[in-house]
């Protein structure tokens, strides 16, 4: 009892003394980080990919430079909202994967500073902003990702055209992301607007898919899965997405591209604004681009396009060449999106389905 | 869990809120420096914790862009149907969750049967286990090729938006309503009953005017109490809401989609609303929930419910219930084991080598060590806070009570996105800097604190609620008599109520565990990648579409929190503390 007592005291104590001390280490703390811009790190990494691609890629980074890299797995929305929301102080440097349409709004919020690395020479001038504020790491085409178990039940070929979609037999059996939390589920709103030529006519073809969604999910790669498992027929992906799922055993997925042109993003590569570690990130950026970097992706499954034309490429990447591609106007998407998405959500998201 | 009859939160909950102590003047609080000190201690802690990063979710909320959000409520379809898919969804489940909390409390408390133990610790199991275990399991059973649903019985269901949410959310939830009345029943006095019993009534005729009637406050607590879990859950809506949108998730996709986050804190204000009301009305109607003992313990004992006309149905559908719980659970551990359970289910350890290999560890450790190091400042605090409300404290005691029990009040999504906008960079004041950054990687301990100030603050009101339930049965002469004495407070603290309140402290500290272990919603906020936190880590999976490795993940997460209560029964044993004080 007693001993108890007084360790219940000594505990007491230190809670109040914790709660004090809270205050007492103001100041000493902010200069150790912030004060460098060395080239040893560490270096905080937000990361717009898969978790086990986003490990791999500062795994090997570190094993590369020896320099110390920590990420944070971050979808575009989330990193944006972090980064503006410790502007003054980052917690990152380096913002790694994602399609750069995210990349532009934190362009025009003053989230990330140009840098041109010299390793970027090689990358086609298509795949990085001309401002250097980014630069393309990979290339990923959207495509349809179908489960043909499923559509053989429901007696539907593998979809080839955007209005394959609109078919009566595929009521709730498209898997599609929320445009406004996922840029795949963007990219193909945005693909919808080129290709149909508006804003108008883009937002008349979802709604005329609209009762052929199972539903919106809030996350980019869901609809992938959701396929896999055959919960709907066909899933709107990035298509390394579905051959990654794939790999991973859902063997009933099948991939395909819309004949009519499909969207495709650039994931990309950038500098937060700021950066503590400005050398040593600018040495990330420089691995990132570099065909080293750029091959981590296979050994984990990640078959994205791969922008340095001295990357290894594989027969489970997409071939770009066979594919329609829509000429796809990065800085014009992201003005649209905030709008845009806005009207989604309130056309065609809430609306109820047939 | 405990397996004894402590009803570890909500019972304490709905305790009623402390009695004043009416004319009778308790001395020597002004004068005690010490009690003051740790008042105003207190205090500040409690402000830090909850009423700062409250403040400033409504100063963002209404700031232009959050006005703008709040103005287009009412305008805007979407905005409408979101509040009201709120509201709906509150109302099914805390009905729900209840009804089936009742039942099998009744069970429990009132029916004879063997082995009750089992069947309590069933009850209990969704407490202890992440709140996406559930969702992700229900998606692969009763999903549109779900297991169950699809494979065995050749339906396709939309788990997706309102069904399935009420399915997982009442299946999470009912444990708190179950532990609530079963407190509740247990300390019910078996008077009144005897005595319509031998005034000729039958059974049901007494359960109908007699015990339902005494036990309506605590099901009117658990409504409310699992309607407010309910608005305020995040990840099940993130999960398999599907088109069905609500204010939780609208906040976060107001965040993370659209990069605003004034419109993101003006949504949560609108889930504080009912929030905040459904606690105050929770209060309310606690206080006068007279029919319980004052003393907590029930004069004479029940007679067990043993003819089987009534016990038969009961215990069919009790057990029909747990069988639910029993396959849900079993899925997550089968799961964890198989390629892809329902699609693919041949045996692997790939999922645990996956997150052995480096992307789970870091996250296990240090989820772990944020929970140990929250969970006694949580039980101390706790107990510091029913003690100055209940003993020391006569003014303000309502004042210090609520601010205690806001942190657990406010929906998680609030206290998430309040921390993220509050401690990100130093708190100043009058232009002093006080608070130097404590969420977010850049911050001291790479967001450490904000994490623990986080758990403190989500798991704290409950051992507060125990606290004040087990002082109050406490007589105030003791503490007069000590402090009469001569001894100092924080002397009669030690020596008198600490003894005495010590088995509340200990359930205080296991509930705090299992809270920090599986919290969720406001932690998603603040995450750094100096602390990886197993529940947001098992989101990314879940989002990604990894359900094995979500699995795997829940199924490690279950283990640690049984293995760390485990060991906190252990220590109660050993200490005695088990044992009623003396």
């Amino acid at each position: 009892m007693r001993t108890f007592s007084r360790y219940g005291t000594a505990l007491l104590t230190a809670v109040m003394a914790g709660g004090l001390a809270l205050s007492g280490c103001a100041g000493t703390t902010d200069s150790d980080s912030s004060a460098s811009g060395s080239a040893e790190g560490p270096i905080t990494i937000a990361c717009g990919a898969m978790e086990d691609l986003c490990q791999a890629w500062t795994d090997k980074f570190t094993e590369q430079t020896g320099i110390q890299a920590t990420y944070v797995r971050l979808s575009s929305g989330e990193t944006v909202a972090r980064l503006a929301s410790a502007k003054d102080n980052p917690e990152f440097d380096v913002w790694h994967g994602g399609p750069v349409d995210g990349y532009g709004e934190a362009v025009n919020q003053g989230l990330i500073e140009p840098y041109t690395s010299p390793e970027a020479e090689k990358i086609p001038d298509e795949y990085k902003d001309p401002d250097g504020n980014w630069t393309g790491v990979y290339i990923g085409a959207l495509g349809f990702c179908s489960n043909q178990s499923q559509l053989d039940k429901l007696g539907v070929d593998t979809p080839t055209s955007w209005d394959d979609l609109l078919d009566t037999k595929l009521k709730g059996q498209i898997s599609v992301a929320q445009p406004s939390t996922s840029g795949t589920a963007f990219t193909t709103l945005w693909t919808q607007v080129t290709r149909l030529g508006g804003e108008d006519a883009g937002m008349e073809y979802m709604k005329s898919m609209h009762n052929n969604v199972l539903q919106y999910s809030k996350s980019g790669t869901a609809p992938g899965q959701i396929a896999g498992r055959g919960e709907a027929a066909v899933g709107l992906v990035f298509s390394h997405d579905c051959v990654k799922y794939q790999e991973e055993g859902m063997t009933d997925l099948v991939v395909s591209f819309p004949e009519e042109g499909t969207g495709y993003e650039v994931g990309g590569v950038a500098l937060v604004a700021g950066s503590s570690h400005k050398e040593a990130a600018q040495a990330y950026i420089d691995f990132a681009i570099s065909a080293e970097g750029q091959n981590v992706g296979q050994t984990v499954g990640s078959y994205q396009v791969l922008t340095n034309p001295d990357a290894d490429t594989s027969d489970k990447m997409a071939n770009l060449d066979d594919i329609n591609l829509i000429d796809y106007d990065f800085a014009a998407a992201a003005d649209a999106k905030p709008d845009l998405t806005a009207r989604f959500d309130e056309e065609i998201a809430a609306e109820p389905k047939e | 869990m405990t397996s004894s009859a402590t009803p570890l939160t909500a019972s304490s909950l709905t305790q009623a809120p402390p009695a004043r102590a009416s004319g009778r003047s308790r001395t020597h609080v002004k004068q005690d420096p010490v009690t003051t000190t740790i008042l105003v201690a207190v205090l500040i802690v409690l402000v830090m914790l909850v009423l700062l990063p409250l403040g400033r979710v409504l100063g963002e909320a209404l700031s232009a862009d959050g006005l703008a959000v709040l103005s287009k409520l009412a305008s805007s379809r979407t905005n409408r149907s979101t509040v009201l898919n709120t509201l709906v969804l509150g109302t099914v489940v805390g009905t729900i969750g209840t009804l089936v909390g009742f039942l099998l409390a009744y069970v429990q408390v009132r029916v004879a049967f063997r082995g009750k133990r089992l069947f309590h610790l069933i009850c209990l199991l969704p407490v202890v286990s992440p709140p996406f275990a559930v969702a992700t399991a229900s998606i692969t059973l009763f999903g549109r090729n779900g297991i169950i649903s699809t494979q065995l019985l050749g339906q396709e269901w939309n788990i997706y938006g309102l069904p399935g949410l009420t399915l997982v959310l009442s299946l999470s939830f009912f444990p708190v309503a179950y532990m609530n009345l079963v407190g509740m029943l247990r300390s019910l006095d078996p008077a009144m009953e005897e005595a319509a019993a031998s005034l000729g009534a039958s059974k049901f005729t007494v359960f109908r005017t007699v015990t339902l009637p005494m036990v309506v406050p605590g099901l009117g607590a658990s409504f409310l109490l699992l309607f407010t879990e309910a608005i305020a859950d995040l990840a099940n809506p993130l999960v398999l809401g599907g088109d069905y949108t609500v204010l939780a998730s609208r906040a976060y996709i107001a965040i993370n989609g659209e990069y605003n986050i004034a419109a993101g804190a003006a949504y949560s204000l609108v889930l504080l609303v009912p929030a905040l009301l459904v606690f105050l009305l929770q209060r309310y109607w606690s206080g006068r929930s007279s029919t319980v003992t004052v003393t907590g313990k029930p004069t004479g004992s029940f007679e067990l419910l043993r003819a089987n006309v009534a016990r038969i149905p009961l215990l069919a559908v009790s057990v029909a219930v747990l069988a639910l719980v029993v396959t849900v659970y079993a899925a997550v551990v089968v799961g964890a084991f198989v390629e892809i359970l329902g699609v693919n289910n041949s045996f692997t350890l790939r999922h645990f080598e996956y997150l052995l290999s480096g992307i789970g560890n870091e996250s296990m450790i240090d989820t772990t060590i944020l929970a140990l190091i929250a969970t006694p400042i949580a039980g101390i605090l706790g107990m510091l806070v029913a003690w100055l409300v209940v003993v020391r404290m006569r003014r303000g005691a309502a004042v210090v009570d609520f601010l205690g029990m806001l942190g657990l009040a406010v929906p998680g999504t609030v206290i998430g996105i309040g921390y993220l906008v509050t401690f990100n960079r130093p708190v100043a004041l009058f232009g002093v800097n006080i608070i130097p950054p404590l969420a977010t990687g850049s911050a001291i301990a790479g967001g450490a604190v904000a994490i623990v100030m986080v758990y403190v603050a989500r798991s704290m009101p409950a051992g507060q609620r125990s606290g004040i339930a087990s002082l109050q049965q406490i007589d105030k002469a003791i503490d007069e008599a000590s402090t009469s004495l001569g001894a100092s407070g924080a002397q009669t603290f030690r020596r008198v109520t600490l003894p005495l309140i010590r088995p509340a402290f200990l359930t205080g500290l296991v509930y705090a565990f299992a809270r920090s272990m599986t919290t969720l919603s406001p932690i998603i906020f603040i995450t750094t990648p100096h602390t990886k936190i197993m529940t947001s880590q098992i989101l990314a999976e879940v989002d990604a579409g990894r359900f094995g490795n979500a699995f795997a993940f829940c199924t490690i997460l279950i283990l640690i929190v049984m293995t760390v209560i485990g060991g906190l029964n252990l220590l109660i044993r050993g200490t005695g503390a088990g044992r009623e004080p003396r």
